[in-house]
C-alpha cells in the first residue's frame, strides 16, 4: 500500500468524484439532447452503429446515441426524486418509529411490513395505474416504494441511539424528544442517510427502467431506456443487435457508477467499516 | 463493494434470461406439430402432399372458442367459418355468391329475405342441415353476439325443410354479407360447450385444440362441395419473432410476418405479399372544439375548417410513406373500402403539397415566425394518438409529423391505451385501422347515430346519411352499390376531397407471408382488416407442387 502515490482515502474520492462526474454528464447531455431523441428520419433508418450515429439507428431512424442518453438522463433524474423523497420519509419516519412511543413505533412498522410484503414490481404497477400510468404515474410509483428498508435501518440505529448515555443526559437536562432528535440524533445518523440515498438509486433507476419496459409507464414516442429495450426486442430476430447491446450496457454502467458512488462515499463517511 | 456490483450484474442478466425465456415459450409452443415437421423431411411433406401447418398471430386464437355467437368468422375480424357452412360467399370481386343457399329473394320494401338451401347437407355428426339449424342459428347470434351487430333482424323463421325466412327489423340490402360469415350451427348438438367442440357441415373437422398453442383441422370426409386437396391444417400460434424463427428452423409451411421483416431472406422460403383492404388512416373531427353531455373534449378548432382537412389529404405523399413505413409492401388508400364493390374512385386525389400550402394560405393559415401556421390566434397544431402497442401506427404517425411540417402544421404524436383513446378521438385524430368485406363499415364511421353525429369522429352531412339510408333500403344489391358510391361523393358534396373530407385514409397495408417454396396458396381476395384467418379462406384448395 505504502507504494503508491495515493493513499485510500484520497483514491476512493477520486472515485467518488469520477462517478458523479460521469452520471451528472449523462444527465446534462440527456436534457440538450432532448428534442433530438424524439426526432425521426425515415431516410436513415435501421442503420447499424457508424461514425455518424454510433449506437446506430432503429425502424423510423432515430439516432439511437442521442435516445438513450435522453432516456438515461430522465432515469436519473427521476431517480434522483425518488430517492431523494424516499430518504427523506424513511429518515422521518425511522425517528418518528424510535422515538415516539410503542404505538406509533407498531403503526411505522406495519406499514413497513405492509409495504415489503407485496412484491415490489407488483406495487409499483398498481401505483402506477391508480395514478394515471404516464409519467406522473412512474415517478409517484417508483417514489413511495423505495424508502422501507432505509427507514427500518434508521429505526434500528435511533433505537441504539437512544440507549447511549448522551442521549439519556440531554433526556435528563430537560430538552424535547425533538430538540433531542434534531440536535443530537440527525448528525449521527446523517453520513447512514446520505449512503442510503444514494444506494436507492440504483433501485429507483432499474425499477423505473421495468415498469416502462413492461409498458406501464410512458407511451412509446418517449425516450425511456425501459421502452427502448422492449422496442428492441422486436427487432433482435432480425439481427439488428445494437438496438438492444448499447443501451442495455449504458444501463448496466450507470447503475454500477451509482454503486461505486454510494460505496466510496460510505468509506470515506464511515471509515472504520472500509476494514470491517 | 465488488459483491455489490456482482450481485447488479447478475440481477441485470436474470432479467435478460428472463425475457428471453418468454420468447422461448412461444418458440416451443408451437409443440407437437412443429416436431412433427421438424423430423419429416421437405420431401416427405411433398410425397403426402396434404398437410400443411400455418402460423398465425397469438391474437388470432378464437378465445370462446369456434362458434360464431361468439366470434368465430363472424367477429371483429371476419373470416370464412372452415368448420361450419355459410348460406353466402364473398367471391374473389367481393360480390356474392352461394354456399348452403341456392336461391335468395328480398321483399319489395326490404324487410323479408326468402333463401331457400340445398337439401343434401349433413353435420359431421351424420344428422341432416335443414332450414330449422339456419333458424335457429340467426335468432341465436342475435340474442348472444356481443362482438358483431344483428340488430337488423327481428326474427329468423324455417317455412319447410329448405326454406328460410328473415324478417328484418329494417331495410337491409347488405344481408348477403351477414350471411356470408355467419356459420350454421346444428340446432341438436349446440349448447354452451359448442365453441371448443364446434359440429358444423363445412369443408373442416376441428380435431385437436391445445390452447395457447396449436388448433389441428381434418378434412370433412362428408363435404358437400368441391374436393378438399389440403386433408389437413394445423394452425400454431406464435409471436412474429417466433413465427420468423419457426419459419428459419424449416418447422412450419406458412408464416405471417411484417413489413419490418421483409429485408430478411429465409432459405427455401418465399415472401408472398397480398393486397388487402386492411386500411390506415387517421380520423379529423369536424367541429369546432367543445365539450359533449359528459364532459368529455369534443370537436378540434383546427380540424374543424374544412380547407384544412383538404390541405391534409392532398398534402400528404402515400406512396413515400409506404416506401418509410412499409417497405413498399402497400397501396395508397383513398377510402375506408378501396377496390370494393361499393367504392367511388372520386377518392383518388394527387398528392400535391403546393396546392396543399396554397389552400392553406386563401384559407388564412399563414405561417409565423416559428413556420408554424396560425389564424385568429389558432396555432395550425394537433395531437396525432396511435395505440401504443402498434410500432406500424406510430411509425405512420410519425412520417405524417414529419410531411405535415413541411405544410406548416405541427403535429405531436403520442401513444394511448384503446381505454382512452375512443374518447379522445373525439377531439384529436387517432391513427386507425379498418377494412371489411361490408359496405356497413362506411356507415359505421360516416352515418351520424342519434346523437346528430357520426360515432368515431364528430360529423355530421345529411345528405350522405340520406344517400346510406337509401342504400340499405334498397331491393337489389347492386343498385344499393351505387348509392354507397353516391354518399362517397355525388358530384356535390360527401366525404371525398371536394366534399367534407372528414377522415385521411393513408395506405392499405399488405398482408405478408413467409411461405415453403413448393407451397401453392390459392388466390386470396382482398383481405380485411386483421392479419390473421383470412389466408386460410381456401385453404382446401392449396397444393404441394
Amino acid at each position: 500500500m505504502r507504494t503508491h502515490v495515493l493513499n485510500g482515502r484520497v483514491r476512493t474520492a477520486l472515485w467518488f468524484s469520477l462517478a458523479v462526474l460521469f452520471l451528472a454528464l449523462i444527465t446534462i447531455l440527456g436534457l440538450v439532447f432532448a428534442r433530438e431523441a424524439v426526432v425521426t428520419d425515415f431516410s436513415r433508418k435501421n442503420l447499424p452503429p457508424s461514425s455518424a450515429c454510433i449506437f446506430g439507428t432503429d425502424w423510423m431512424g432515430r439516432d439511437m446515441f442521442v435516445r438513450t442518453l435522453a432516456g438515461l438522463s430522465m432515469s436519473i433524474r427521476i431517480g434522483l426524486l425518488a430517492a431523494g423523497v424516499s430518504a427523506l420519509l424513511a429518515l422521518l419516519l425511522g425517528i418518528l418509529s424510535a422515538t415516539m412511543g410503542k404505538a406509533v413505533d407498531s403503526a411505522v412498522t406495519w406499514v413497513i411490513d405492509l409495504v415489503m410484503g407485496i412484491p415490489h414490481i407488483l406495487l409499483l404497477i398498481l401505483i402506477s395505474y391508480a395514478c394515471g400510468k404516464g409519467f406522473r404515474g412512474v415517478v409517484i410509483g417508483v417514489t413511495l416504494t423505495h424508502w422501507t428498508s432505509l427507514a427500518r435501518v434508521i429505526r434500528g440505529e435511533v433505537l441504539q441511539l437512544k440507549e447511549a448515555p448522551y442521549i439519556k443526559v440531554a433526556g435528563k437536562l430537560g430538552l424535547r424528544p425533538w430538540q433531542i432528535a434534531w440536535k443530537h440524533m440527525v448528525p449521527h445518523l446523517f453520513p447512514q442517510f446520505l449512503v442510503g440515498l444514494i444506494l436507492l438509486f440504483p433501485h429507483a433507476i432499474l425499477h423505473e427502467a421495468s415498469i416502462t419496459f413492461l409498458g406501464f409507464g410512458l407511451s412509446p414516442e418517449q425516450p425511456a431506456i425501459g421502452v427502448i429495450l422492449s422496442e428492441s426486442m422486436q427487432y433482435l430476430a432480425m439481427g439488428k443487435w445494437w438496438l438492444a447491446v448499447f443501451p442495455g450496457l449504458l444501463l448496466v454502467l450507470t447503475v454500477a457508477l451509482f454503486d461505486v458512488a454510494g460505496e466510496s462515499l460510505r468509506k470515506l463517511l464511515d471509515p472504520g467499516s472500509a476494514h470491517a | 463493494m465488488k459483491k455489490r456490483i456482482g450481485s447488479i450484474i447478475i440481477a441485470v442478466s436474470l432479467s435478460v434470461c428472463l425475457l428471453s425465456a418468454c420468447g422461448a415459450k412461444q418458440e416451443s409452443s408451437q409443440g407437437d406439430a412443429g416436431r412433427e415437421r421438424g423430423n419429416t423431411s421437405l420431401g416427405a411433406s411433398m410425397e403426402t402432399g396434404d398437410s400443411v401447418i400455418v402460423a398465425m398471430g397469438p391474437g388470432s386464437e378464437p378465445e370462446a372458442g369456434f362458434d360464431p355467437a361468439y366470434g368465430w368468422g363472424a367477429g371483429e375480424h371476419v373470416h370464412e367459418p372452415l368448420i361450419q357452412s355459410t348460406l353466402t360467399v364473398t367471391k374473389a370481386d367481393l360480390s356474392i355468391g352461394y354456399d348452403l343457399a341456392t336461391d335468395m329473394k328480398v321483399s319489395e320494401d326490404g324487410l323479408t329475405w326468402t333463401v331457400t338451401i340445398r337439401d343434401d347437407v349433413k353435420f359431421s355428426d351424420g344428422e341432416p342441415l335443414t332450414a330449422s339449424d339456419v333458424a335457429f342459428t340467426y335468432n341465436t347470434v342475435k340474442e348472444a353476439s356481443s362482438v358483431n351487430d344483428f340488430t337488423m333482424l327481428k326474427e329468423a323463421v324455417a317455412i319447410d325443410d329448405t326454406t328460410v325466412e328473415f324478417h328484418m327489423a329494417q331495410a337491409y340490402s347488405i344481408w348477403p354479407y351477414t350471411m356470408a360469415i355467419v356459420g350454421i350451427v346444428p340446432e341438436h348438438a349446440y349448447g354452451a360447450d359448442y365453441g371448443e367442440h364446434p359440429i358444423g357441415s363445412g369443408r373442416y373437422l376441428m380435431k385437436q385444440w391445445d390452447k395457447g398453442q396449436q388448433i389441428i383441422f381434418e378434412a370433412n370426409p362428408d363435404y358437400y362441395g368441391e374436393e378438399i386437396k389440403m386433408k389437413r391444417v394445423t394452425v400454431v400460434f406464435m409471436e412474429e419473432d417466433a413465427a420468423f424463427a419457426a419459419a428459419k428452423a424449416g418447422q412450419v409451411d406458412l408464416a405471417y410476418t411484417a413489413a419490418a421483416y421483409s429485408d430478411q431472406t429465409i432459405d427455401g422460403y418465399t415472401l408472398l405479399s397480398y393486397e388487402t383492404v386492411d386500411n390506415r388512416g387517421f380520423n379529423l373531427p369536424a367541429l369546432p372544439a367543445g365539450t359533449d353531455a359528459d364532459g368529455n373534449l369534443l370537436g378540434n378548432d383546427f380540424t374543424s375548417d374544412v380547407q384544412v382537412r383538404r390541405a391534409i389529404n392532398i398534402g400528404l405523399n402515400r406512396q413515400e410513406m409506404l416506401e418509410n413505413v412499409v417497405n413498399g409492401y402497400g397501396t395508397p388508400a383513398y377510402s375506408v373500402c378501396d377496390k370494393m364493390p361499393w367504392y367511388n374512385d372520386e377518392a383518388v386525389v394527387e398528392c400535391d403539397p403546393a396546392r396543399a400550402a396554397a389552400i392553406l394560405e386563401e384559407a388564412g393559415w399563414k405561417k409565423a415566425a416559428d413556420g408554424i401556421r396560425e389564424k385568429n390566434g389558432v396555432r395550425a397544431a394537433f395531437t396525432l394518438l396511435y395505440p401504443a402497442s402498434d410500432s406500424l401506427r406510430q411509425a405512420l404517425a410519425a412520417d405524417t409529423q414529419n410531411q405535415l411540417k413541411e405544410l406548416g402544421i405541427q403535429v405531436t404524436i403520442e401513444g394511448v391505451g384503446w381505454d382512452t383513446a375512443y374518447t379522445r378521438a373525439q377531439a384529436e385524430p387517432l391513427m386507425w385501422g379498418w377494412g371489411a368485406h361490408s359496405p356497413m363499415e362506411l356507415y359505421n364511421i360516416y352515418h351520424t347515430l342519434e346523437g346528430g353525429l357520426a360515432g368515431y369522429s364528430p360529423y355530421t352531412n345529411e345528405t350522405v346519411d340520406k344517400y346510406m339510408d337509401q342504400a340499405l333500403a334498397a331491393s337489389d344489391l347492386d343498385a344499393s352499390y351505387e348509392l354507397w358510391q353516391k354518399a362517397q361523393w355525388d358530384g356535390e358534396t360527401g366525404i371525398t376531397q371536394e366534399g367534407d373530407i372528414p377522415w385521411i385514409w393513408l395506405v392499405n397495408i399488405d398482408h405478408l407471408y413467409w411461405a415453403r417454396e413448393h407451397l401453392q396458396v390459392a388466390e386470396q381476395k382482398l383481405h380485411p382488416h386483421g392479419h390473421g384467418w383470412s389466408i386460410v379462406n381456401n385453404v382446401d384448395q392449396w397444393k404441394w407442387q
